[in-house]
Order: structure tokens, then sequence, then C-alpha cells
């Protein structure tokens, strides 16, 4: 059987999250966990729509500091003029997410809680029965590495690479407690468990606290829309010369190299990255390529901070 | 199953659902609207959208419940009688279909666009198209049609 409950509060949300104890999910935009639950790779009974509650739904800006609540579509976060003007690298890599269509639905604090994909694994069930199931779903081995421990399955969230290199910090509210961290400490880098939210956990805000003097972002994909990412880079430097890359759908976790452009070298950056990224043959472009472009991407930045 | 009131193209009814059920099945297996096409059913082509609210959203996406209290349009609401909306129209007239299961996506994707951004240019509509896909087309005479569409509702 399943269920959906749309609560309109925080309070009642968790507190549904409380009764149905591990047997449900929240959906936002709902364009991610649908697709899983049609693929049968999400089967909890409780759907927790987070749609009706207030003051989730909001972009201000207060001491130079964007606030966004979690539930804001992504396609206002587009058309915001305070983000155009103030944080257009955020609005560039919402601009990358999907279609026009699915961002009118699809939300920030969704995209930031993407679940990581493979080619192995988001596929229909016959697709999975016919080829073999893998560890994150109810098989014992990786269909990409042969191994029996690991998952490598990708983190494809564009604006996560985005609001890592702008510094961002999120909001969690739980039973008991409201927490706020950077938004870069909750992912982990496991392709099964790729973040490290409690399942009640709702991400309620998130603050951008800084305006980088130089960004940068580019999106690797099959097609110019649509498709998830191959490769996301986005990059900041601020006023004392500080590079923040992100790099991400490259490894499970989205990938940060923070140094001063003082002591970088491109050689020592493209070193880090691929040292850092753990990324195996999982994803429509070929594995070599896939490597091969993160040192185009890199260079392609590098160019772009040292053009005078 | 739970019993809901949804409005559809203006008539407002109750029919009952299973909760998890989208608005796509809904509408085409209980309340004989087949006009919204199930292609893909997994949000990657936009033959389903519809409009809710006034906003396009994909139908084989959104949970039926999340529609109650809701103004749903479909293709099946656009024409005025026989006289077709502009977007149809010119969708005939510049060839903009061929076997027709991706129209109505087009359709429900290119009214809203065109009512919020009257002056778009060639490049916008072609982006505002970009979750439709068309196998039959080529896209040219789409984006031809929805162009001349634009031009006839400024005039
Ligand atoms: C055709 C297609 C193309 C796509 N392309 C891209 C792409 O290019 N890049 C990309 O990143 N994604 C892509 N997506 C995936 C998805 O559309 C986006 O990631 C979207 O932003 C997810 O947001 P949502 O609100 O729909 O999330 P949902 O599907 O509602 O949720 C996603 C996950 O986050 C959890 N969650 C959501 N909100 C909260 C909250 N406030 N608190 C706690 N948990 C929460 C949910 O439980 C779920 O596990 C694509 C999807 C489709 C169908
Ligand atoms: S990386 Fe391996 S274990 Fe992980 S989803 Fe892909 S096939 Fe499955
Ligand atoms: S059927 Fe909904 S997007 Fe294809
Ligand atoms: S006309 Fe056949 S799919 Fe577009």
């Amino acid at each position: 059987m399943e269920y959906y409950h749309s609560p309109d509060s925080i309070k009642d949300a968790l507190s549904m999250a409380r009764e149905f104890d591990g047997n449900f999910i929240y959906f936002a935009g709902g364009t991610d966990v649908q697709i899983y639950r049609k693929q049968k790779l999400e089967k909890n009974e409780h759907i927790i729509d987070l749609k009706s509650i207030q003051d989730l739904n909001s972009i201000s800006m207060k001491d130079e500091v964007l606030s966004l609540g979690a539930m804001t579509p992504l396609d206002d976060i587009i058309k915001s003029k305070e983000i155009q003007n103030y944080f257009p690298l955020l609005m560039e890599a919402a601009k990358s997410v999907a279609t026009p269509v699915i961002r009118k639905t699809a939300t920030i604090g969704g995209n930031l809680l993407v679940r990581n994909r493979c080619t192995f694994y988001n596929q229909s069930q016959e697709w999975r029965n016919g080829v073999g199931s893998c560890l994150r779903d109810v098989g014992d081995i990786c269909q990409v590495t042969g191994g029996n421990n690991d998952c490598y399955s990708r983190n494809v969230s564009d604006t996560a690479a985005a609001l890592i290199a702008l510094n961002a910090e999120i909001t969690l509210i739980n039973s008991n407690e409201m927490t706020q961290k950077p938004l870069k400490d909750i992912y982990l880098p496991c392709g099964i468990k790729f973040h490290d939210l409690d399942n009640k956990n709702i991400l309620t805000q998130i603050h951008v606290p800084f305006r980088p003097k130089k960004w940068w972002y580019k999106k690797l994909r099959v097609r110019k829309t649509l498709d998830f990412t191959s490769l996301t880079i986005a990059a900041t430097v601020d006023n004392d010369d500080m590079a923040r890359i992100c790099l991400n759908g490259v490894s499970m976790a989205p990938i940060l190299i923070e140094e001063s452009l003082d002591t970088l070298t491109i050689e020592s950056l493209i070193k880090q990255a691929r040292k850092n990224c753990k990324t195996v043959d999982n994803d429509l472009m070929p594995l070599k390529y896939r490597r091969e472009m993160i040192n185009v991407f890199l260079e392609e930045w590098w160019e772009y901070e040292h053009h005078k | 199953m739970e019993k809901v009131t949804l409005t559809v193209n203006g008539f407002t009814q109750s029919v009952l659902v299973e909760s998890h059920e989208t608005i796509l099945d809904t509408l085409r297996n209980r309340l004989n609207l087949t006009g919204t096409k199930k292609c893909c059913d997994e949000g990657t082509c936009g033959s389903c959208t519809i409009l809710m609210d006034g906003k396009p959203v994909l139908g084989c996406l959104t949970p039926t419940l999340r529609c109650v209290g809701k103004e749903i349009l479909t293709i099946e609401g656009i024409s005025s009688g026989e006289s077709l909306h502009l977007v149809q129209k010119h969708l005939v007239k510049s060839l903009g279909l061929q076997c027709g299961f991706c129209t109505p996506g087009v359709v429900m994707t290119a009214i809203p666009f065109l009512e919020e951004n009257p002056h778009a240019s060639r490049n916008e509509i072609k982006e505002s198209l970009s979750g439709n896909l068309c196998r039959c087309t080529g896209y040219k005479k789409i984006i031809d049609a929805v162009e001349n569409a634009a031009e006839e509702m400024r005039s």
C-alpha cells in the first residue's frame, strides 16, 4: 500500500516522520523521487509532501547573506533579480538542471539532495533483472567494478557544486534540534549513503554568505538540456585570491579544492582533482573522455582566471 | 482508494484514485481524457505536459492528490469548440506535427511560455521547448510554428 500526506507545518511533517519510522519519503518537487518509485528503487509506503508547509519557499537577502527556502523552485531562483545580480553562479547552475518545465517543479532543496546516479542502477526493474542487480540494490557485487564493498554512483547535483564553491551553509531541522552547517560537510564519499542526514531531517534553508570576486561554471553533458551532468565544475575566487573549485558528477560526493592563487599551479590542481575524484565507468560518456575533460575544464578555468 | 474532487478544464468532478497515482494516469484512465500522452512516463519527453493553476507541469511526475484544489487544464480544454488556439493553428499550418504524439505536450508548454514571454526570441522559444522530444519533425517546423504564433499573438 502507498499513502500520501500533505502536512502544513514542519512540526506535523516531523511527527509523521516519527510515526512512519523509516517507511516514508519526503517529497519536494518529486522530479527525482518519483522516478525511483516508478523504477521500484524506492519502496517506502508513505509520501510526506512538503509542498504545503509555509515559509519553505522564499528568497531573501539580509546583511548581504542570501537565504533560500529549501522548497524554492529552481525556476524562481533563475528569475530572481537579486540572484541574477549578486549570485550569477547560482543562477547558471540552476539553469543547467533538467529542462525549463521540470525546473518549475524541481526545488533547490531537492536538487541538493538528489540521489546519486549510475548507468547500472538508474534503470527499470526489467533492465536490472536482465543485467543483474548491484550492491546498491539487492545484488552482491558492483556491476561496474566487480567489487563487493564499494559503490561508486555519482553525485550529480549541479547546484551543490555552485553552492559549495560559494561556501553555502544549510539549516536542518529534526525532532529536537535545528542545526546549521556548511553544505559541503553533509556529503559522504559513498554511493549508497551519499549524505549524512538522518532520514527524518528536513532541510529548511540554504544561506549564501559571500559574493566572490570572480566565478566560473561549466557542465558537460550529452545534450545541452535534459541530461544529467557528466562533469560539472564551479569555481570562485574571493578578494584575498582564495580559489574554491568544486567538481561534481565524477565522484560519489562533490570534490572541493581550496587553495590560494598565490600557491596553486594548474599542474597541482589537475593532480589533486584526478587523485580525489573516484571516477569509474558508470555514465553515458566514456570513462577516458570524462577523465580527460576534467583536465580540459580545469585548464579552461585556469586560462579564464589568469586572463588579464 | 481515495475519493477526491478535481477541477479539470473548468469541470469539477469526484473521482476515486489510488494515493500514489499520477495525474497523467487519472486523466487518461479514469476521466478518459486521452489527449495528454503517456510516452516515457519518467519525466524525459514532455509529452504529458498539462497546466496546473496556469503553470506547466509533467503529468507523469505529479501525484493526483497534489492537484486537489487546483485548476487543471489539458489539451482538451485549449481550443474553443472548432476554433483552434493560435499555437495549434500554426502547428498545423507550418507542418509542425507528423504523428502528433508530442504535439499536446508542445502546445501545453508553448502557450504559458508565450503568455509570459510575448516577445521571446527564436532562441528563447527553442530553449523553452527543450524538454519536449519529437521523433518526427526535426524540431525546425515546431519552432517556426511557435514563432509564427507569437507573432500573430502580438499583432
Ligand atoms: C529529465 C530529467 C532531467 C534531470 N536533470 C537533472 C540535472 O541535469 N541535474 C540535476 O541535478 N538533477 C536533474 N534531475 C533530477 C531532479 O529533477 C533535480 O535534481 C531536482 O532539482 C530535484 O528536486 P525535487 O524538488 O524534484 O526533489 P525530490 O525528487 O522531491 O527530492 C529529491 C530527494 O531529496 C529529498 N528531499 C527533498 N527536499 C527535501 C527537504 N527539504 N528535506 C529533506 N529531504 C528532502 C527527497 O526525499 C528525495 O530523496 C532531472 C530529472 C529529470 C526527470
Ligand atoms: S557503482 Fe556499482 S554498486 Fe554503485 S550503483 Fe553502480 S553498479 Fe551499483
Ligand atoms: S510521459 Fe511524462 S515526460 Fe514523458
Ligand atoms: S510529431 Fe511525432 S513525435 Fe513529434
